[in-house]
């Protein structure tokens, strides 16, 4: 009985091996905190460019003494990006795990083709990549661009991904753009993802124009890394259809509920003296109303309403916008209507050439319809939206001008 | 008599909680948004108001009976050899349920936490744990449930409100999504997925006294009718109508979306914990009651000795089907609609034999 009792014993412990089938020791897992994919050389095959950390390096723990590089690249050919990772394998030595992707990067020629959206569905399947995965495209193919990409102050690549992708958001000069946004939009077929625009390759300055209308690889700058993340690629039914400037991407991000702003710095034309600029910091405090009027024969009235806050930062002109209201009247006008300029034009960018809106409207007009099959008839993309009657209204409703009370007087001092 | 049993309300609102709000987290939500998109969380509410009437009816009859549970009821009041034959089809039909249920979970946990693992060893360990959990009695079980509950609540919780940030209001439009006639057919048909409550009440005499099953049977109804619309509602707002019916379990995506904060970044491990307990405990809470329910029928007085064959048949049968597509939306939906009927009108029939037999006049 004793023994029976014993072996019965020992057997039992064999059971708690079994949590051994899936034990992954931290040492053997190589973590890729980056994918590019690229177009293939054949018809339906990607390039898929892995850019793995190495931990080593920037850990307090080595006390800096590693000479060895932040990350290893590597790139395989494959049709999707689990069955790829088993080819790099022939390699790299470690098990190629994409837990900690951060960034997704694609390149502007394959974002272009439809060989993208059949990609990405094998993203979806694999729990591996996450859904707040960011997805960026790049102008030139994405090995160049992450090769090029050499961040000076943070190496470590998963720390400069989180902060590169989280500062330019807040700034709003290019949007979030998270692999589940990307599908939600893109199965629900009714208006165009935006995504992450941004390149290595600088081209021709453009001078003339505002700060803000560049789209990536045309700022002017000098020093620093050549990556440029600015403005937004135009997805429409899962391929990218055009690009968005700055200034476009920072309009759409206001008009859009749901996607986060922060605060924006912009600047406007001078209302007074027009040599001059005035720059503010934008902020958007309330939601922006959308009242949608959906009429079955004749074109939908959408009406906007855009409730924002500006505190000026600077004021080159040096007039005195503080104290004297009829001054802050003009400036208050002349912010609205160059803001709502710029929103019509968009406007009516999306609704003549893109034939769909890049703000994620199609929601408030879900309301009107019973079921999702009269939803789909009534037809947001092909009926709606292009023959809709948009009016939007920007409404400032607070001004404020910092802990200045006046600027210095100029003429005084170089009397 | 009463000695013996010391649970009380908030062991049972604990296990009913557990039982059945762990329902949440399954792959019950897909099932569903096959059929009705966005507005899938409409069918539970349906289903829930089907399976009101039957459920405060047969708490009507067992208080006007006193001390019989579920199975000495159906004995006492359809004689002994209808009795015995509804008793076992309702001891089959649950099994059944419970068997396809439990490989749901098993294929869930291999899926997203334990994939290089065989299932047939996480089932057999899954059940081995159940077994050892169901073995300790069910004042064990109640206890225990109460003690783990908040931990699983406020976890679950917590994450629903980590993921509020993602939510869109609007996306609750189209109200009906694919029509009100899908979400109430589906509703009806479906209603079987709270027979839970109906199997609970072999549980009626287990507690102190009989009010406390009466009343925190109906605050737990209440309770976890909330928590159920409330995630269902919001796996909705988080995925458009047409991502919803694309996934099988939005629970475990939801955990694998959202981070605490920059720094912690992927914590699904964290609420897998949570979860994980959740499911032990459903399951041995079901695998319990399925054994106390043939121990009526067939007069085994020590029904926990049935608890081991029990368990080994669901590791056997549960190991049958293919895959877990072919288990959650073919077989386990067929076998749902099959035991609707069966559930929901159980309790009119009762009443209606009662009626007739004159018994609820006489007490």
């Amino acid at each position: 009985m004793r023994k029976l009792k014993y072996s019965l014993l020992l057997s039992l412990i064999t059971l708690l091996l079994t949590g051994c089938y899936d034990k992954t020791e931290l040492e053997q897992q190589a973590y890729v905190v980056a994918i590019g994919v690229d177009k293939g050389e054949k018809e339906n095959t990607y390039d898929l460019t892995y850019q793995i950390a190495n931990p080593e390096v920037g850990s307090s723990i080595t006390g800096g003494s590693s000479d060895e590089a932040p990350f290893e690249l590597v790139t395989v050919q494959g049709i999707d990006f689990m069955t790829a990772t088993a080819t790099a394998n022939s390699f790299v030595a470690k098990n190629i795990t994409l837990d900690h992707t951060k960034v997704l990067f694609v390149s502007e020629e394959l974002a272009r083709s439809e060989s993208f959206l059949r990609g990405m569905q094998g993203a979806s399947r694999t729990s591996e990549i996450r859904r707040q995965v960011n997805i960026v495209v790049t102008k030139e193919d994405t090995r160049t661009f992450i090769e090029t990409n050499q961040p000076q102050l943070e190496t470590r690549p998963h720390k400069y991904y989180q902060l590169m992708l989280g500062r330019s958001t807040e700034t709003g000069i290019v949007p979030q753009s998270t692999i589940h946004r990307f599908f939600q939009l893109t199965e629900g077929d009714a208006d165009l993802f935006l995504a992450m625009y941004a390149t290595t390759q600088g081209e021709d300055d453009k001078t003339e124009g505002n700060v803000d209308e560049y789209i990536a690889g045309q700022i002017p700058k000098e020093g620093g890394n050549p990556t440029q993340f600015m403005g937004a690629a135009v997805f429409k039914e899962g391929k990218m259809i055009d690009i968005l400037n700055g200034e476009e991407t920072r309009i759409a991000l206001i008009l859009d509920n749901t996607l986060d702003m922060k605060d924006l710095l912009v600047t406007f034309q001078d209302p007074i003296n027009k040599e001059y600029q005035v720059a503010g910091d934008l902020s958007k405090k309330d939601e922006t109303k959308v009242e949608v009027d959906y009429k079955k024969e004749g074109p939908t009235k959408i009406d906007v309403t855009v409730p924002f806050q500006l505190e000026v930062l600077a004021v080159p002109s040096l007039i005195d916008y503080t104290n004297h209201k009829k001054h802050r009247e003009k400036l208050k006008e002349s912010v609205e209507g160059e803001l709502q300029e710029t929103a019509d034009a968009l406007v009516k960018k999306a609704q003549e050439e893109y034939g769909s809106d890049p703000f994620y409207w199609s929601i408030y007009i879900r309301s009107q319809f019973k079921t999702i099959e009269e939803y789909e008839q009534a037809d947001w993309n092909k009926k709606i939206w292009p023959n809709a009657d948009v009016t939007i209204n920007f409404d400032m409703n607070r001004i404020e001008f910092g802990k200045m009370l006046k600027d210095s007087d100029l003429e005084e001092v170089w009397d | 008599m009463n000695t013996d049993k010391t649970l009380k309300t908030k062991e049972l609102l604990a296990i009913i909680l557990l039982f059945i709000g762990v329902k949440m987290s399954d792959s019950t939500a897909a099932m569903f948004s096959q059929h009705a998109q966005n507005a899938y969380w409409l069918i539970i509410v349906v289903s829930l108001l089907v399976m009101l009437p039957p459920f405060f009816l047969l708490l009507y009859l067992l208080r006007k009976f006193k001390d019989k549970n579920l199975i000495e009821l159906i004995e006492h009041l359809l004689g002994n050899f209808i009795g015995k034959f509804t008793g076992f089809t309702i001891f089959l039909l649950s099994f059944a349920l419970m068997i396809l249920d439990s490989r749901n979970y098993v294929e869930e946990i291999k899926l997203l936490y334990f994939p290089e693992s065989p299932t047939a060893s996480i089932f057999y360990i899954f059940i081995a744990v159940c077994f050892f959990g169901a073995k300790r009695g069910f004042e064990t079980i109640g206890v225990t449930s109460w003690i783990i509950l908040p931990f699983i609540k406020i976890s679950m919780f917590f994450l629903g409100f980590l993921i509020l940030g993602q939510i869109t209001w609007y996306r609750i439009f189209p109200i009906f999504g694919n029509g009100l006639d899908v979400i109430l057919t589906q509703g009806i048909k479906k209603a079987s997925i709270f027979s839970e409550f109906i199997i609970l009440t072999i549980a009626y005499t287990s507690f102190r006294n009989t009010k406390i099953f009466q009343r925190g049977s109906k605050i737990g109804f209440a309770l976890v009718s909330f928590e159920l619309v409330f995630f269902f509602l919001l796996y909705a707002l988080i995925f458009d109508y047409n991502s919803i019916e694309k996934l099988a379990y939005p629970y475990h995506d939801i955990t694998q979306f959202v981070n605490f904060g920059d720094f912690f970044t992927n914590v699904e491990t964290f609420f897998m914990v949570f979860w994980l307990s959740a499911a032990y405990l459903r399951f041995i809470i079901y695998l319990y009651l399925i054994a106390m329910i043939f121990g009526y029928v067939f007069n085994v007085k020590e029904y926990e000795t049935l608890l081991l064959p029990l368990g080994f048949i669901t590791v056997t049968l549960g190991l049958l089907t293919e895959n877990a597509v072919i288990n959650e939306l073919y077989l386990r939906e067929t076998l749902l609609t099959i035991s609707t009927p069966v559930f929901v009108l159980l309790p009119v029939l009762l009443w209606l034999t009662a009626l007739i037999k004159g018994d609820l006049k006489r007490s």
